[in-house]
């Protein structure tokens, strides 16, 4: 069977995280201290703006906005660049490119156990804490259906995005950099560190045509909206869908150009 | 026998920048930028037939490494042509892939964190194994090696000789028909090495597997190969027989005494006695370089006892590096 193939490296991945629980522990402190600052700091932003709507969205509404963005943030992060790079500095990306799978579906594939991992230890519970704390400020409905649907789009551009970025190592050979520019535009313009709304008008509208804001804006929006109209599901999911082929299309091609410039060295 | 493997001309190229030297050097670099072309691999040719056990040597830096990658389809050669079973492996890296297995001495391809046989269930599933040979395969390996007690130890936990078995029996699952060993022995103690030989062997002769391997270790070649393949600089310098190699070279030996005295001045005295050999002297030993076809070592030990007192004798068989240096010095006649 075919699935076999990919799930056995998910389940694989699966057991692997398991392994490091003091990694797992570490990353729920962290997170929890992050959202304490972001918790402060938006404090201050809105005590300092004096009133309490700023560009239509009260504290509690940026609030929970910011807290599932960096739960989802925690969730489909994939560090793929960073893993690309070193294993195309060390050269071990030989040993990825002699399995019986292309090496993109392998490293997604090989990294897909994480998902699983952190969708249950980060995203459902920070996700089940909202919606008991803020008592009905999350919709339960069929925007979760839309929401399910949009992240796994959202998973799609991410990892090409990711890809892409990560070819470039072969180029470079030095990744450092690039991922940390890659991680800032990402964060930034994705709505993951601020609410789009936030974003000045002119911003805002370039953003909509970059694919950034929809990996982590455009689930957040569908999720958060109560009860969307059908034609903005159809405009959002659409335009996922737009960007997954364009990102999936423009990541293999670069990437299989890419592959003939290899050189791998010593060993 | 059919061929598995047909190279015919095949020549790598990569660019390498070629970097000034010096803080002024470096800043030029950010401008202009200066690559030069090295020539890896040069126009090499060979066939390998299946279930051979071909030995493939060189010195570092050779291209060994090259030929290899671009035998598995990881690079592609820059002219010349290569198959492997039949078809061209980097463009059809997927379907080769599941032809061939690869050990990298100096790098695992096992999964880290987890027991050896969670990375034989990942490898039978992305393989797709059948079942039956794969438990076939096990029963294979428990009866040449032990392995159960390795089967249920993480990776990370093993030593570097018990990683390697598994590599190997990792590289072997999967029943392709060529193996890539590349550098298996490195680093590992005799006994493991021994080990390593025997399960090459058996798999080898179980299997009919092809396997072209690659070391700087002669036990492995004498062990395993009866034909050797050697290049320097990128340079096919000979394919043949090991036997052939033997008698091409004559079977030279190191003869290694140590005298009273002071060595410098005795290995010139030694010298004289033997015109016709090759001696010389470091700051431990005196080097008699013995042509067995021409004189026993035990006669050139006999002689210098007699006129010298010795105190300490070894002898050394005529290594890799030393093989391919008269070769690349001396030619292939």
């Amino acid at each position: 069977m075919k699935l076999k193939k990919y799930l056995t490296l998910t389940r694989a991945g699966i057991i692997e995280a398991l392994q490091f629980r003091l990694s797992a522990f570490i990353m729920v402190v962290g997170n929890i201290l992050y959202l304490i600052i972001v918790y402060f700091l938006w404090k201050a932003i809105y005590a300092s703006s004096g009133s309490d709507v700023v560009n239509g969205m009260t504290f509690h509404d940026t609030l929970i906005y910011l807290v599932l963005a960096t739960a989802l943030f925690n969730f489909m992060e994939m560090y793929t660049v960073w893993q690309m790079g070193r294993s195309i500095q060390s050269g071990k990306i030989v040993l990825d490119l002699i399995k019986p799978m292309n090496c993109r579906s392998y490293l997604f594939w090989s990294y897909s156990g994480n998902f699983v991992v952190n969708f249950f230890f980060t995203f459902l519970p920070t996700f089940i804490i909202v919606s008991a704390v803020t008592d009905g400020a999350v919709p339960l409905g069929i925007n979760l259906l839309y929401f399910v649907c949009s992240v796994v789009m959202a998973i799609v551009i991410n990892y090409s995005i990711d890809f892409f970025v990560g070819t470039i190592c072969v180029y470079t050979e030095s990744i450092w950099g690039i991922n940390i520019m890659k991680q800032v535009v990402v964060r930034l313009l994705s709505g993951a560190m601020i609410p789009i709304a936030f974003f000045p008008e002119a911003l805002r509208s370039v953003i909509y045509y970059l694919p950034f804001q929809w990996i982590y804006n455009a689930p957040l929006t569908l999720l958060l909206d109560g009860s969307p109209g059908t034609d903005k599901v159809l405009e959002v999911l659409g335009t996922q869908l737009i960007w997954c082929v364009v990102m999936t299309v423009l990541s293999k091609l670069f990437w299989r150009f890419s592959l003939r410039q290899i050189t791998v060295n010593g060993g | 026998m059919s061929d598995i493997i047909e190279i015919k001309n095949i020549t790598k190229e990569f660019k390498v920048l070629n970097r000034r030297e010096g803080l002024l050097g470096s800043f030029k670099d950010l401008f202009s930028r200066n690559y030069k072309t090295v020539r890896a691999v040069d126009n090499i040719s060979m066939t390998v037939g299946q279930g051979e056990i071909v030995g493939y040597l060189g010195p570092n830096g050779a291209g060994k490494s090259t030929t290899i990658k671009m035998m598995t389809g990881v690079l592609e050669p820059t002219s010349g042509e290569i198959l492997v079973g039949g078809s061209i492996p980097y463009k059809n890296r997927t379907k080769n892939a599941q032809e061939i297995g690869v050990v990298f001495g100096q790098r695992s391809q096992l999964w880290w964190a987890l027991p050896l046989v969670e990375s034989f269930r990942i490898l039978r599933d992305i393989y797709q194994i059948p079942e039956q040979n794969y438990k076939d395969m096990l029963e294979l390996y428990q009866s040449l090696v032990d392995i159960e007690p390795l089967l249920h130890k993480p990776v990370r936990q093993m030593s570097l000789g018990q990683r390697t078995l598994s590599d190997i029996l990792a590289a072997f699952l999967h029943d392709p028909k060529i193996v890539f060993l590349d550098e298996p022995t490195i680093g590992l103690d005799v006994s493991m090495k021994a080990k390593i030989r025997t399960l090459i062997h058996a798999l080898n002769r179980e299997k009919k597997t092809t396997v072209i391997l690659t070391t700087h270790d002669m036990g492995d070649v004498d062990a395993l190969c009866r034909r050797i393949v050697i290049i320097d600089k990128g340079k096919m310098l000979y394919d043949n027989d090991i036997e052939h190699l033997k008698s091409f070279f004559g079977s030279y030996r190191t003869l290694k005494v140590r005298a009273d005295g002071d060595l410098r001045e005795q290995a010139e005295v030694i010298q004289g006695e033997l015109p016709d050999m090759k001696v010389w002297a470091d700051d431990e030993w005196i080097s008699v370089l013995v042509d067995e076809e021409k004189a026993k070592v035990l006669d050139v030990l006999g002689k210098l006892q007699q006129s010298h007192s010795i105190r300490d004798m070894k002898l050394e068989e005529i290594s890799t590096e030393e093989v391919i240096k008269k070769i690349y010095e001396e030619g292939v006649k």
